[in-house]
C-alpha cells in the first residue's frame, strides 16, 4: 500500500443527541447549522477558510422529504457560497464515506480543508415506518418489505449464527447493552444519559424490553436519534499554519493513521454463505480492520488504546469484539467476561455509550465516533476520557455487515 | 459520604415526585426505601418508580415499606431522608420530628418542596439536624427534567451543601444551581411570573392569542397556558399565593391570581389532571376548546390568524437562525409585537434582577430557565437582540434594568457563556 499524504482533524462539535427536531419544529438544516457552527467555533477557522465540504447522510428523501443535502450546507454561512459539496450515502456507514471522500481529496492535494458534516432526523415518523425506512438499508425487496422491524430481525441473526457456529449467550449481549448504557451516563451528549439501565433489565424480556425480533430485546437495540456532527479535516499544509496559529505542535494534532474499506454483499444470506468455511462470520468486515491497521502501521490490538465501534445491535459488538482481535474468533465473551471492553479496561470500547448509549442518527454516526476519537486522542473527553489514549480506532457499518469502514485515529 | 452503596428512604413516595425520585435514585445505583402511608400505597410507589424508569427492573434496588412500621427503623440506617409529602408545613415538620428521633448523626435530610421555607421546615429540630438539612428541589417529570435547586437555609452546614450538589451532579447527572432560601427559590419564582402575567393576559386577550403570540418560538418548549395545564392549576395558585404573600418586589402584581383561576379551582378546574372540567383547554372527543376567561365557557380552539412577525420568527428557528427571529422579534411593529415584547423582556428584566437576591449568578439563572423549564436563557435573549437594544427595550417598558445587562450594555459583552448547541433546542420553530 502506497504511503498517501497525512490528514489531520482539527476537531469538531455535535449536537445533543437527545434532542428531538420533530418536537422543536425544525428543519434539518437548523442543527446542521448549529454543529457546523459549534466546529468553527471549537477550532477558530473562519468560514472563508473552508474549501470543499462533504455530507454524510442516509435516508433524507424518506425521513424529511428531501434529497440534495450536500448543497445544504451553503446555508451555514453565505461565505460557503460557491464551494463544492457532496451528500454520501451507504447506510448507517454514510458519514464514515463522507470522511473518505474528503480524505481522499486532501491525499489527492485537490484541497488543504475540508469540512465534514453527519446528519440525520429520524424521529419526523412513527417507529414502524422508521423501521421500514431503514429496512432500505438492507436489499429491500428481499428482506424487509412487509416485515416489521426487518433489522433487528437481521442483528438477531448474525447471534444466531455466532451461536450456530461457537455457541452465544444472551448474558453476554445483555452485559454489552449495560455497558454501553453505562458509558453514556458519562457523555453530557448521549441520547440516554439518563436513562434506566441494568445487567437484570437487559437480561429480562418485559413490558418495557420487549422482543423486537428473534434474540433481540429493546435493551440489544441502538436508538432512533436526530443528530448532527460536524469536523474539519486538513492536510499538512493548512493544519501546520492553524498549528502555528494555536500555538501547537504539528505532533499535537490528530491525525487518520490508516483508514479501511469493504463492501459485502447486500443480502444477509449471501454473507453467510460467503463466510460459511472462514472463521469470521463477516470476513469483509475483518479485511476492513486488518486494511486500516496495515495502513496505520499498528502491528496489532494491543497498540489500540480505544475503540468506538458500530453497536447498532448488541451482536454487532460482540461480532466486532472477535473481528479487531481482542480474542480468538468466537470467543468474543471473554473479553466481555473479563471487564476488557468497559471503561478501566484493557481496551475500553464504546466510552461514548456508542450506538445503544449515545445515539445513531444514522448517516451521522460515522462522524460522530470520528469526533469522539478526536476527543479522547487530545484529552477533550471529559468524563468519558480513557487515560493516556494515543491510538484508537472506529468501525462504522452499513446495512447487515454490508458496507465496512474502519478508520484509526492518532497522532 | 462515601460514593457506593448509599441508601436513602424517599418519604411520601406514592406522590407526583416521590414515586419517580425514587426510580433517579435507584437508576444511580443508590439503596432506595419507599416509604407511604400504607404498604398498598408504597406499592403503587413502586410501580410508579417502575414506570418512571421504563423498567421493572429498577425495583431491584427498591424495598417499600410504612410510616408505621418501617420509618425509625429504615432512617436510622439511611445516608439521605429525602422528603417528598404534600406541600404541607404543618405535615413536613410532624415527620421531620420523627425523623430527627432516629437518623444517624451524619446522615442529609432533604426537603423536596417546590417553595416552602426551608429554615421554617428545620425551625425546632436538633442542632443537627439543622445543619444537615436542606432543599433539594427537582422539578416534574425528574427522570427527564434535570435541572435541581439545592437550598441551603442560614444553619445548612455549608459541606453538607457541597456534598449533595456533588452527589447530584457526579452520581445522578443533574444540573445544580444553588439558591437562596426565598418563596418559590429561582426557577418557579421566574418561570411563575411569567405564567401567571400571561394567566392575567388571557383575560383580555383570549387564551389562544396568548399562546399563539408568547408561544414556543419566543424560546419555551411549550405555550404558557397550556404550561399551566399541564402543571395543574392548584399547583400554580400555591406558587404564586406563596410569592404574593411573601415578597415584596418590582413585579409583584404580577403574582396576583385571576379572578377567573380562582373561580375555575373552586369548580373544580385543576386543567390536564380534570380532564372534564378542562383547564385553559378542554378535550372533547377528538376535538380541542378553549376556555374563555371571562364566561367561563369553552369554545372550539381555532388556529388564531398568522400574525407576520410570529410566523417569520417561527421559521427563522426552524432553520436554526437564531439571530434573525430575535432581530424580527425586537423590530416588529403593532400591538401585538408589543404585548409579546413587553412580557419576554420582562422575562429578561425579571429574571437577571433575581441575581444577588436568590440566584448567585446570571448563570445560575439560565442553567435553571434551560434545564428546569426548557426555557430559552434570559441572557441568550440579550445576546441575540444586542444589550445596547436590550436596555433601550426595556427602560421603554417601564421595566427594571438589571445590573448585568447595564454592563454588558457598556462594555459590550456577551453573557451567555455556551453557545448555540447549548440553547438552540429551547428556540422552537
Amino acid at each position: 500500500m502506497a504511503k498517501s499524504a497525512p490528514v489531520y482533524i482539527l476537531g469538531g462539535a455535535q449536537t445533543d443527541f437527545a434532542r428531538n427536531w420533530t418536537k422543536e419544529g425544525k428543519h434539518f438544516v437548523g442543527p446542521m447549522r448549529e454543529a457546523v457552527l459549534g466546529a468553527l467555533e471549537a477550532t477558530k477557522i473562519e468560514p472563508k477558510e473552508v474549501q470543499t465540504a462533504h455530507v454524510g447522510n442516509f435516508a433524507a428523501e424518506l425521513y424529511a422529504h428531501q434529497g440534495h443535502i450536500g448543497a445544504f450546507f451553503l446555508e451555514v454561512d453565505p461565505a460557503f457560497y460557491g464551494i463544492p459539496t457532496s451528500r454520501h450515502e451507504a447506510a448507517c456507514a454514510s458519514g464514515s464515506i463522507a470522511i473518505l471522500a474528503a480524505s481522499a481529496e486532501i491525499e489527492a492535494g485537490r484541497y488543504d480543508l475540508a469540512c465534514v458534516v453527519g446528519m440525520e432526523q429520524m424521529k419526523t415518523v412513527d417507529s414502524t415506518t422508521g423501521g421500514d425506512y431503514l429496512g432500505t438499508a438492507a436489499w429491500y425487496e428481499k428482506e424487509a418489505k412487509g416485515i416489521e422491524f426487518p433489522f433487528p430481525k437481521l442483528f438477531g441473526r448474525l447471534g444466531d449464527e455466532y451461536d450456530k457456529r461457537y455457541g452465544l449467550k444472551d448474558e453476554h449481549l445483555a452485559h454489552i447493552s449495560a455497558v454501553n448504557y453505562s458509558n453514556a451516563k458519562r457523555n453530557p451528549l448521549a441520547q440516554t444519559r439518563n436513562w434506566f439501565m441494568s445487567e437484570s433489565h437487559a437480561q429480562t424480556e418485559s413490558k418495557f424490553n420487549m422482543v423486537i425480533g428473534g434474540r433481540i430485546k429493546v435493551s440489544d437495540c441502538s436508538q432512533v436519534t436526530d443528530g448532527s456532527a460536524a469536523i474539519f479535516l486538513a492536510s499538512e499544509k493548512y493544519a501546520t499554519e492553524w498549528a502555528k496559529r494555536r500555538s501547537l505542535k504539528l505532533a499535537d494534532i490528530p491525525r487518520i493513521l490508516g483508514w479501511g474499506h469493504h463492501t459485502a454483499p447486500l443480502e444477509f444470506d449471501v454473507k453467510v454463505a460467503e463466510s460459511r468455511d472462514n472463521q469470521y462470520v463477516l470476513p469483509h468486515t475483518r479485511q476492513t480492520i486488518v486494511d486500516a491497521f496495515k495502513r496505520a502501521g499498528v502491528s496489532g490490538i494491543e497498540k489500540i488504546s480505544a475503540i468506538e465501534t458500530h453497536d447498532c445491535f448488541t451482536t454487532s459488538e460482540y461480532m466486532a469484539i472477535d473481528h479487531f482481535g481482542i480474542t480468538k474468533p468466537g470467543e468474543s465473551w471473554k473479553a466481555v467476561e473479563e471487564g476488557v471492553i468497559e471503561m478501566g479496561g484493557k481496551l475500553p470500547i464504546n466510552p461514548s455509550g456508542g450506538l445503544i448509549g449515545a445515539g445513531h442518527p444514522v448517516g451521522c454516526t460515522g462522524v460522530r465516533q470520528m469526533l469522539d476519537l478526536h476527543k479522547q486522542v487530545t484529552g477533550a473527553a471529559g468524563e468519558y476520557q480513557v487515560e493516556g489514549a494515543k491510538i484508537t480506532a472506529m468501525l462504522n457499518i452499513g446495512g447487515s455487515g454490508t458496507t465496512s469502514c474502519v478508520f484509526v485515529v492518532g497522532k | 459520604m462515601a460514593h457506593k452503596n448509599l441508601k436513602v428512604v424517599i418519604l411520601g413516595a406514592n406522590g407526583t415526585m416521590g414515586a419517580p425520585a425514587g426510580a433517579v435514585f435507584a437508576g444511580a445505583s443508590f439503596d432506595v426505601v419507599m416509604l407511604a402511608r400504607d404498604v398498598g400505597k408504597a406499592a403503587t410507589a413502586l410501580s410508579g418508580a417502575q414506570s418512571a424508569a421504563r423498567a421493572e427492573a429498577v425495583g431491584d434496588r427498591i424495598k417499600l415499606g410504612s410510616y408505621d412500621k418501617d420509618l425509625e427503623k429504615t432512617v436510622k440506617d439511611a445516608d439521605l431522608i429525602f422528603e417528598s409529602l404534600a406541600e404541607d408545613l404543618s405535615l413536613k415538620k410532624t415527620f421531620f420530628e420523627r425523623v430527627d428521633n432516629c437518623r444517624r448523626p451524619d446522615s442529609i435530610i432533604a426537603t423536596g418542596s417546590s417553595g416552602l421555607s426551608i429554615a421554617e421546615m428545620a425551625r425546632g429540630r436538633s442542632d443537627s439536624f439543622r445543619e444537615h438539612f436542606l432543599g433539594v428541589h427537582l422539578f416534574n417529570p425528574p427522570q427527564v427534567i434535570v435541572g435541581t435547586e439545592v437550598i441551603p437555609h442560614a444553619e445548612t452546614d455549608p459541606a453538607v451543601t457541597k456534598r449533595v450538589c456533588e452527589l447530584l451532579t457526579s452520581r445522578l447527572g443533574r444540573k445544580v444551581i444553588v439558591t437562596r432560601d426565598r418563596p418559590a427559590f429561582v426557577g418557579n419564582r421566574v418561570g411563575f411570573k411569567v405564567l401567571n402575567e400571561t394567566a392575567q393576559l388571557a383575560e383580555e386577550h383570549g387564551v389562544a392569542f396568548i399562546d399563539y403570540v408568547i408561544g414556543p418560538q419566543t424560546g419555551r418548549a411549550m405555550a404558557p397556558l397550556a404550561t399551566v395545564d399541564l402543571v395543574g392549576w392548584d399547583v400554580h395558585k400555591a406558587i404564586v399565593d406563596n410569592v404574593y404573600a411573601n415578597t415584596e418586589d418590582e413585579a409583584r402584581a404580577c403574582f396576583r391570581l385571576p379572578a377567573f383561576m380562582e373561580r375555575g379551582i373552586k369548580g373544580g378546574k385543576l386543567g390536564d389532571k380534570t380532564p372534564k372540567e378542562g383547564g385553559f383547554y378542554r378535550k372533547n372527543g377528538k376535538a380541542v376548546e378553549v376556555l374563555d376567561p371571562n364566561s367561563g365557557s369553552y369554545k372550539p380552539l381555532e388556529k388564531p390568524a398568522p400574525i407576520e412577525f410570529v410566523e417569520k420568527m417561527k421559521q427563522f428557528n426552524r432553520e436554526g437562525r437564531y439571530s434573525q427571529a430575535f432581530n424580527v422579534f425586537a423590530e416588529a411593529r403593532g400591538a401585538e409585537a408589543d404585548l409579546a415584547r413587553r412580557v419576554i423582556l420582562g422575562y429578561v428584566s425579571y429574571a437577571l434582577n433575581r441575581v444577588g437576591e436568590v440566584a448567585q449568578s446570571a448563570a445560575d439563572v439560565d442553567s435553571i430557565m434551560s434545564y428546569g423549564f426548557n426555557w430559552v436563557p434570559p441572557t441568550v435573549v440579550v445576546d441575540l437582540i444586542g444589550a445596547k437594544n436590550i436596555l433601550k427595550l426595556i427602560t421603554h417598558y417601564k421595566l427594571t434594568v438589571p445590573p448585568v445587562v447595564e454592563k454588558a450594555a457598556s462594555n459590550g459583552d456577551k453573557l451567555y457563556s455556551g453557545t448555540m448547541l447549548d440553547y438552540g433546542r429551547t428556540l422552537v420553530g
